[in-house]
């Protein structure tokens, strides 16, 4: 009888919570019509949205994967004073909401040192098309980096170490035996980055600005149009943004399942 | 023989052990087991010599030439662990060949070497295989392979036969006593089988915590293992204190053994008045229900108390005044002589498988300055 209580009430819980889920993402999908679906997507802004958002989350997700191989490595076989300290300061971002990390952000790029050494080089990042993707980095990366790091750990570094005893320096180990061993995380990492890339709002908004048709990500487009009332074109960008989103996770995890096998 | 691998002092400390001033050497030819229990620090020992632990104290020299600076692929050796480390990328072929792909070899002579190994190792017909698709067999004859085509100065085996089962691993070691003999490779194989030193070995370290407490050829480190931690180790059992008695030169050596104060004989050779640890494995007992007229001087008067079967062979357990001993015989001697719990026996032994281990005490032991082989 116990038993029966236990199940059925993890159960029911998980039955409510899935339902509450799918009702939400269909009524995205359900609640406009379709016309008017076919006629945003096509507009200049969507598309223009559309390809910024891939572009730059693309770029992000490259500078990412360097990221997270690199720290993930440094983090995984590397024992120094302060690891501790830096796991938890790649971890922040995490526990930040975007709209802090935002600003934070801002302050790094548009006030102080650094920014007064880029606008002398004549770099100016904030309210520009580069500020998406280091909002976009600095988002995502955290992610990626603890996928990679505990991807790198979980690979006994006795692989290494054989590999060096025939012939192969640290770099050629690493190259030949634990990044191929490593891919399966790696590609998980980079999709969760890109998810991440992809849906980035409260960072963007703050470092690039919503600028229609400038800094106007897919995200982007959603908020400024839910603030215009142009609701159609809101649940559009929704739309596309679930469908890249949902597709990405598919190529990769076929493209994952093909490397794996 | 040239000495060719050298460890001089070896300290490393590590969060939960520390392998303390260890020092040894190993010739040319040598197959060398390292023995000792879990945690006695046997493959940090090994992977020492490897470069593992770069901020370790002491050095190392292979030819003598100080390697201990070099980093693993400037060493010249290879290594063979127990989980074998097989690269699961690659097949069984690029596995092997993974090491001569970085010499820049020919394609034609790489597959020449991987084929000619592989065919000595009888694995040519799985070359074309997935690593994860191998039996354990396979894997560690592939790990071999990979280990021996590069010609590594020196073999490092870490517990090699540990993850396979019995039947295999009884075939694994004939047939890398059979390959290095052929090769001419000199071995350093860490393990925890005494099985392993008897089959392989021509020397054995023994560690414990660490340190090497003792070391030479194996038939000299069982017939006298140190007292205590490795005479325990390595299963010497029968082990009684004794005093020896006065004696002249050339006469066997008299002890007077256990609290029954028994005369025994022995060949060892020992101080008249000394406080000894004196041991008689069990194979090498005869059990009678009577003394018997034989050479053998030793013939001590005991009670069976019972008796334990352990595979073809039957564990005697019996009491004597010297103390406790235990004989190993076959089940149709058992039967033949018809010994049962109660009976009484007689333990008899010869005078020179009576082995004078050591002092009573202090106990010695070479840890700290390290065992020479």
């Amino acid at each position: 009888m116990r038993t029966r209580i236990f199940r059925g009430s993890f159960a029911s819980v998980t039955a409510l919570f899935s339902a509450m889920l799918l009702w939400a993402v269909l009524s995205l999908i359900f609640m406009p019509r379709w016309d008017e679906v076919l006629q945003s997507a096509l507009s200049d802004e969507m598309l223009y949205s559309i390809r910024l958002s891939l572009l730059t989350s693309l770029i992000s997700v490259a500078i990412v994967m360097v990221l997270a191989v690199c720290i993930g490595y440094v983090l995984a076989r590397f024992s120094f004073p302060g690891h501790h300290v830096l796991r938890t300061l790649v971890d922040l971002p995490m526990a930040f909401p975007e709209l802090v990390l935002g600003l934070c952000l801002l302050l790094l790029f548009g006030h102080g040192v650094l920014s007064q050494w880029l606008k002398g080089l004549g770099i100016n990042i904030v309210f520009s098309q580069a500020a998406i993707v280091i909002a976009q980095v600095f988002t995502a990366a955290p992610y990626a980096i603890r996928v990679s790091y505990a991807t790198f750990r979980g690979i006994n570094p006795r692989y290494e170490l054989v590999a060096r005893s025939l012939g192969y320096c640290e770099f050629s180990a690493f190259w030949h035996v634990t990044l191929p061993m490593a891919k399966g995380g790696l590609f998980a990492a980079m999709v969760i980055s890109f998810a991440r890339c992809m849906g980035c709002f409260g960072t963007v908004l703050i470092l690039a600005g919503g600028t229609r048709m400038f800094t106007e990500t897919l995200p982007i487009t959603l908020y400024l149009n839910i603030s215009y009332g142009n609701l159609a074109m809101a649940m559009t960008s929704g739309i596309i943004l679930i469908a890249i989103s949902l597709g990405a996770i598919l190529v990769f995890e076929l493209l994952n399942r093909e490397v794996m096998l | 023989m040239k000495c060719l691998l050298r460890g001089e002092g070896i300290t490393i400390r590590l969060s939960d052990f520390h392998l303390d001033n260890v020092s040894m050497e190993i010739h040319e030819g040598d197959y060398c087991c390292i023995l000792g229990e879990t945690g006695a620090g046997k493959s940090v020992l090994l992977e020492s010599f490897i470069g593992m632990y770069p901020r370790m104290k002491g050095r190392i020299f292979l030819r003598d030439r100080d390697i201990t600076r070099l980093p693993p692929e400037k060493r010249e050796l290879g290594i063979v662990y127990q989980d074998y480390m097989l690269f699961p990328h690659l097949n069984v072929f690029d596995n092997i060949a993974f090491g001569l792909r970085k010499k820049r070899l020919a394609r034609e002579e790489i597959r020449g070497r991987v084929h000619s190994m592989a065919e000595r190792l009888g694995i040519s017909h799985i070359l074309e295989r997935d690593v994860q698709t191998l039996s354990g067999g396979e894997k560690q004859r592939t790990a071999i392979s990979r280990a021996l085509v590069a010609r590594p100065q020196v073999l490092l085996m870490d517990e090699a036969f540990s993850a396979l089962d019995a039947t295999t691993r009884e075939k694994m070691r004939s047939f890398i006593r059979d390959l290095v003999r052929e090769l001419g490779t000199t071995v350093v194989h860490v393990t925890h089988d005494v099985d392993d030193v008897w089959a392989l070995a021509n020397k054995v370290v023994v560690m414990f915590d660490g340190k090497v407490l003792q070391a030479g050829p194996p038939e000299d480190v069982f017939a006298r293992p140190l007292p205590g931690r490795v005479a325990k180790f390595l299963g010497a059992c029968n082990v009684f204190s004794a005093t020896v008695g006065h004696f002249s030169e050339g006469e066997l050596t008299p002890l007077s053994a256990g609290k029954g104060a028994i005369g025994l004989l022995s060949t060892d050779k020992a101080c008249p008045g000394e406080s000894v640890i004196v041991s008689v494995r069990p194979e090498s007992i005869i059990l009678a229900p009577h003394p018997l007229d034989l050479s053998a001087r030793n013939q001590v008067r005991g009670q069976i108390l019972k008796t334990e079967k352990r595979g073809p062979m039957t564990w005697v357990h019996g009491k004597t005044e010297a103390g406790p001993m235990k004989a190993i015989l076959t089940d149709s001697a058992l039967e033949a002589l018809e010994l049962a719990p109660g009976s009484e026996a007689f333990f008899i032994f010869k005078a020179n498988c009576l082995r004078i281990l050591g002092r009573k005490a202090p106990v010695q032991k070479p840890g700290a300055d390290g065992a020479k082989l």
